[in-house]
């Protein structure tokens, strides 16, 4: 692929060169998408939006298509082969080889080989088209379903249709502008089963690794389409999936059926995690909003903290320890399974995307600029 | 000097059989001449005195390189982005979160308001209300001034101000990283939009010194300000101009003296001072009347054409003084020393003129115009050394000490000159001649390394420890800013300027540069797009791109800062922040952008280079290289070219100019090993060595021939050539070296440069000229042949 654009630009290069004596020469930038990301050593310092490990190995996606890998706990980085140069904002490792990064243009990578080469599985072309297919097969149902229906529900049903088809008519609009929507988050269970979820309500279901995808947005409650920012496995099975506007979505049945939890919150929610323990998860998005709950998602707990910055990401560490990061370099720390945090602004005051936990209850957060080493506060190490 | 008598119809040259016609002319007419003189003094003189300093912009760049072609086209729409200030406020002690800091940056905000010049709606300072924090809420956007309301200088205020500025965007650009600092921005008008006026930089630069720095540095001693932006610089360059006064009483101080310890006569002295300075005069007065001011570069020019006065005066007091010392009355010695020396003085001074003329190639102006300036000044020595200061000498005379001085002083010297002389002996020569080549061989070495441009970090104009440059290494140390600014054009249909595929290709060509090497950063439209998309979306990262919804874009550049869209919205910068001037990285990135531009240029969009300092420096470098060889080639050939047709022969051309090219090329090598590049200042250099360092080869040459022709063999012929002309010509040389010495200490750096170089030449000149040139006799001339050419011409 990097071979390929290279000949397609000293190509374009060469005839704009020869003709640059005649009129001025005509050669639009190749879309976003069929530009593959540029090698460069500046990845490591660029925005990164989120990290995980594949094994040992920690990978991270950033802006302009970066997807970087370090075996040896982000000392050093190496950059993989990718097909695209546009904003990644999410990666997840099924297997220690198998991998999914997703991002703008509706955008879904693949890599087979730990990280280190990427082949695009998905655009947001594809995903759109998916979308409106399922729209209008709701819409076949819902219009079978008025005929039939007695007199008095129509008109509830009706309004419905009008719904799914002013939604259908967006989608329609939006595709004529392009892929214009991004992918927020991606899970996979393993190296076969996962969701991609993302802006507007998208989330997207594979059985085969990604070969084949089915729009999964009928099975959730979400007739605003509001943008599902996160998704993620908790202990014990459950599925939770959280989003604009305070929605929080729950599957206890590995993905096939979801369920709209009552919200302790009606602004964004911009991630989820896991605590470690059976059905405990602490959801946290805008201005340092954080909930626990232990029940997965049926009661919730304010989790107070001090910070008042808009959280990201988070992740647990092996002994327990909970790490939550968010914009003005805040770093929160839990010790008592995220019940109470300790709030550190890092001196950079760079918003942090993505922490993962290392040796010795050290992080490596990753956001704003680029990769960085800490302490278990989020302070650089001296 | 030899017996007058006995050069009668010699020789066609030094000695012309009778009185020539200008002769005559002029000495029949001497008070008539000198009346004319007077009154073109006085009118010139006064026309002189009220020359003004002009350090415009425009003169000093390539006019008609493409870069600047499209620079100034599309300088309306780039107005604002290149004209400001930056003050920055620091503390010495602690933070700027003090109620003492805050009352001082308030009052400088507000001195700084009503300076003339600022724009003041664009004026920004913690204390302006342009400058906002942002925070996204639930409701959506929530934000204030960064000062809170209701400050009052009390602890909660300040701990309020500063939860503000860390949640302003203004970390790095308004507030140093380390918060010991914030900068007053001002924005600037060229030109007053009420009165029309243009900006009196060296007034305002002046205004920024006294009400700001040492008026509030005075009352606050806690604070130290730093003051940078093109005004200031252009200001301090002005202030620097004003120097060279006093290097222009040392010099004519430093002359005098010089001059007297030579001839040891008041008016040997005096009147070549007098006629050297009456020259500056009128060519100062002359350029005033063409309409020229004097810019840091032609302000040096009437140190040149004093010193060629003094130089070529000497030879004249000198040649009066020997003729005086054989008996001669006032009036004849005059007009023998004329006799003597008109052919070769005059020849001398047009081929400085014609030197410094070959300068007008150079599509530079100020460059252009020191070529006129010089050759203008260097017309008039012509007039006050050969006529204005013959004829007042032939009044005065020289006094019995000087003579007395020459005829003791002649044969204490002789043994010194009979050693010199020993340069032509056979046995001598080809050493000499080796160690030319030796020291060709180093140049040659040496000079590789040579490079275009300004090399020095910072302003190149003014010295590394000037305190502009110590202010601009401050702000680039505590901001995130550089001073070398590339900026590249884009150029688009009328209101299509923010399209997806603009901000797309802009972005592309971003990288493609940050990942050039030399390239620290770059910012253009789609970064402001990206920016705010992302606040858009609640702040989250995840949103950072340019958006395919051109809806979207729009929102997200609404607030877009002036600069980056012109009014028809058909061009939009893409600023390239380098790590340095250096001309390898200016060429590495050029040629990454015309790369790009030949490949992605389009009815969409056009990529145009260049504006921004390093654009112009960029364009600058790229004239320079070209028309370097040029110049060389051009200067060689009519200093070539006017010995040829003055003494008929190639090897006498030979004789004189190889000593030339061997101080050119050492003066290359100098100049790269000492660091000077070649550049606008560091060019005309060249040409001024060479088109005033051949003089002391004609004088010496003439002499030489006359006195082969007199049929003495080399030895002897030289011997008499050093004890007649020689002392002149190692007086010259110094003379010389003297009338630039003191521009090394001047505050403006090329300046300096240009001192040193010159001061090095003219003195390397004149050394080649005496060792030298005796050597390439020996090889090359045969004096049988030229005496029997001369035979047969009689």
């Amino acid at each position: 692929m990097a071979n390929r654009f290279m000949c397609e630009t000293l190509g374009a290069a060469g005839v704009g060169l020869s003709m640059a004596l005649a009129a001025p020469v005509a050669f639009a930038l190749p879309d976003i998408l069929e530009i593959p990301a540029r090698p460069t050593l500046l990845a490591p310092e660029s925005l990164l939006n989120d990290a995980t490990r594949a094994g040992e190995r920690i990978v991270a996606v950033g802006e302009r298509g970066h997807i970087i890998f370090s075996d040896d706990e982000g000392k050093t980085w190496v950059q993989g082969a990718v097909p695209v140069s546009l904003t990644l904002n999410a990666v997840d490792f099924g297997t220690e080889q198998h991998g999914w990064a997703v991002g703008h243009s509706g955008v879904v990578l693949h890599s087979s080989d730990g990280g280190e080469n990427w082949a695009l599985q998905l655009d947001g072309v594809q995903a759109s088209e998916l979308a409106m297919q399922s729209k209008e097969e709701q819409i076949a149902d819902l219009e079978e379903q008025i005929e039939q229906a007695p007199d008095d529900e129509k008109a509830d049903l009706e309004w419905a249709l009008d719904d799914l088809q002013f939604t259908l008519e967006n989608m329609q609009a939006d595709l004529d502008v392009g892929p214009v929507n991004p992918f927020l988050d991606v899970w996979f269970e393993d190296d076969s089963h996962g969701f991609v979820v993302g802006a507007y309500g998208m989330i997207l279901r594979t059985h085969d690794g990604g070969e084949s995808w089915q729009d999964w947005a009928p099975k959730l409650d979400n007739p605003q389409s509001f943008h599902i920012n996160s998704i993620t496995q908790v202990t014990g099975g459950g599925l939770v999936a959280v989003g604009e506007a305070g929605k929080i979505h729950v599957s206890v049945d590995g993905g096939d059926t979801w369920t709209l939890r009552e919200s302790p919150y009606t602004g964004s929610l911009f991630g989820v995690i896991g605590t470690g323990q059976v059905n405990e998860v602490i959801t946290f998005g805008l201005r340092g909003n954080a909930f626990r709950s232990t029940d997965l998602g049926r009661s919730w707990t304010v989790v107070p903290n001090e910070g008042g910055a808009t959280l990201n990401n988070g992740a647990v560490a092996d002994d327990g320890r909970i790490t939550l990061v968010g914009n003005g370099g805040a770093v929160l720390m839990s010790t008592d399974g995220g019940e109470s945090f300790r709030v550190h602004f890092r001196n950079d005051r760079e918003g942090v995307m993505a922490v993962v936990p290392l040796a010795e209850t050290n992080l490596l957060l990753v956001g704003e600029s680029g990769v960085k080493h800490t302490d278990a506060r989020g302070r650089n190490p001296n | 000097m030899s017996n007058p008598k006995h050069d009668r119809g010699e020789h066609y040259l030094t000695t012309p059989k009778a009185e020539p016609f200008l002769e005559r002319l002029i000495f029949n007419n001497r008070v008539l001449i000198l009346v004319g003189f007077l009154i073109l003094t006085l009118f010139l003189g006064y026309n002189a005195i009220k020359i003004q300093p002009d350090a415009s912009f425009e003169r000093m760049i390539p006019l008609e390189h493409p870069y600047i072609v499209n620079m100034l086209e599309h300088r309306d729409d780039l107005d604002n982005l290149g004209n400001f200030v930056r003050i920055a406020v620091a503390v010495e002690d602690g933070d700027i979160f003090t109620a003492d800091y805050m009352e001082t940056l308030q009052q400088i905000t507000d001195e700084v308001f009503y300076l003339n010049g600022v724009d003041r709606s664009g004026l920004k300072s913690l204390w302006t209300s342009n400058v906002r924090w942002v925070e996204v809420t639930e409701q959506g956007f929530q934000g204030g001034t960064v000062i809170p309301d209701g400050y009052d200088g009390s602890r909660e205020s300040l701990e309020e101000l500063r939860q503000n500025v860390l949640r302003s965007p203004e970390v790095g650009r308004l507030i140093s990283d380390n918060f010991r600092s914030t900068i007053v921005y001002a924005p600037l008008y060229e030109k007053n939009p009420e009165t029309g006026e243009a900006l009196d930089y060296g007034e305002f630069s002046r205004q920024l010194e006294e009400k700001i720095r040492d008026k509030y540095q005075a009352q606050n001693p806690d604070v130290s300000i730093h003051i940078v932006g093109f005004a200031k610089k252009v200001g301090d360059l002005i202030e620097g101009i004003a120097s060279i006064a006093w290097f222009a009483g040392i010099t004519i101080l430093m002359t005098t003296l010089l001059l007297f310890w030579y001839s040891r006569c008041i008016a040997g002295t005096l009147v070549p001072v007098f006629t050297s300075i009456v020259a500056v005069f009128l060519q100062l007065g002359t350029l005033r009347l063409l309409g020229y001011g004097l810019d840091p570069y032609s302000v040096l020019v009437p140190f040149l054409v004093f010193a060629i006065g003094i130089s070529h005066g000497v030879q004249i007091v000198n040649a009066m003084a020997v003729e005086a010392a054989k008996g001669f009355d006032a009036v004849t010695s005059a007009r023998l020393a004329f006799r003597a020396l008109y052919i070769p003085g005059m020849l001398a001074l047009i081929s400085d003129a014609f030197g410094f003329l070959t300068l007008v190639f150079i599509e530079i102006d100020v460059i252009r115009d020191l070529a006129i300036a010089a050759g203008l000044g260097v017309a008039f020595v012509i007039i006050t050394n050969l006529v204005l200061h013959v004829l007042l000498m032939s009044y005065i005379g020289i006094s019995r000490g000087g003579v007395k001085h020459v005829q003791n002083h002649g044969e204490k010297q002789d043994r010194k000159w009979r050693v010199m002389s020993y340069f032509s002996h056979p046995g001598v020569a080809p050493i000499s001649l080796l160690i030319a080549v030796i020291g060709l061989g180093l140049g040659l070495y040496y000079k590789q390394d040579l490079k275009v441009g300004d090399l020095d970090e910072g302003a190149p104009e003014l010295r590394a420890d000037s305190r502009y440059n110590l202010d601009n290494s401050y702000i680039i140390n505590n901001y995130s800013t550089s001073a070398d600014v590339l900026v590249v054009m884009v150029k688009t249909q009328e209101e299509q300027c923010t399209q997806y595929n603009v901000l797309r290709a802009m972005d592309q060509l971003q990288w493609e540069l940050q990942n050039t090497p030399g390239v620290q950063s770059s910012a253009s439209l789609a970064d402001v797009s990206k920016m705010v998309t992302k606040a858009l979306n609640e702040g989250s990262w995840k949103w950072y791109e340019i958006s395919r919804n051109q809806t979207i874009i729009n929102a997200s550049i609404r607030e877009a800062p002036a600069g980056l869209i012109n009014t028809t919205c058909d061009l939009t910068p893409v600023l390239v922040f380098l790590e340095d001037h250096k001309a390898e990285t200016l060429e590495t990135v050029v040629e990454r952008v015309e790369e790009f531009s030949s490949t992605y240029s389009n009815d969409e969009h056009t990529f145009l280079l260049a504006a921004g300092n390093a654009g112009i420096e960029a364009a600058t470098n790229e004239v320079i290289a070209g028309a370097k060889d040029l110049m060389l080639i051009l200067v060689y050939s009519v200093v070539s070219l006017l010995c040829f047709l003055t003494f008929r022969s190639i090897r006498a051309v030979a004789c004189i100019v190889i000593p030339l090219g061997l101080t050119s090329i050492l003066c290359e090598a100098i100049m790269a090993v000492s660091g000077i590049g070649i550049k606008v200042a560091t060019l005309p250099v060249i040409a001024l060595g060479v088109g005033i360092g051949v003089d002391y080869g004609i004088y010496i040459y003439s002499k030489l021939e006359k006195f082969l022709l007199e049929g003495k063999t080399l030895q002897d012929a030289y011997y008499e050539t050093l004890r007649s002309t020689g002392k002149a010509v190692i007086f010259t040389g110094i003379t010389l070296g003297l009338g630039v010495v003191t521009w090394i200490f001047s505050p403006i750096k090329f300046q300096a440069d240009m001192g040193f170089l010159l001061f090095f030449m003219f003195l390397w000149n004149m050394v080649g000229a005496i060792w030298l040139l005796p050597a390439l006799a020996r090889f090359l001339l045969r004096p049988d042949k030229m005496l029997a050419k001369a035979r047969a011409v009689k």
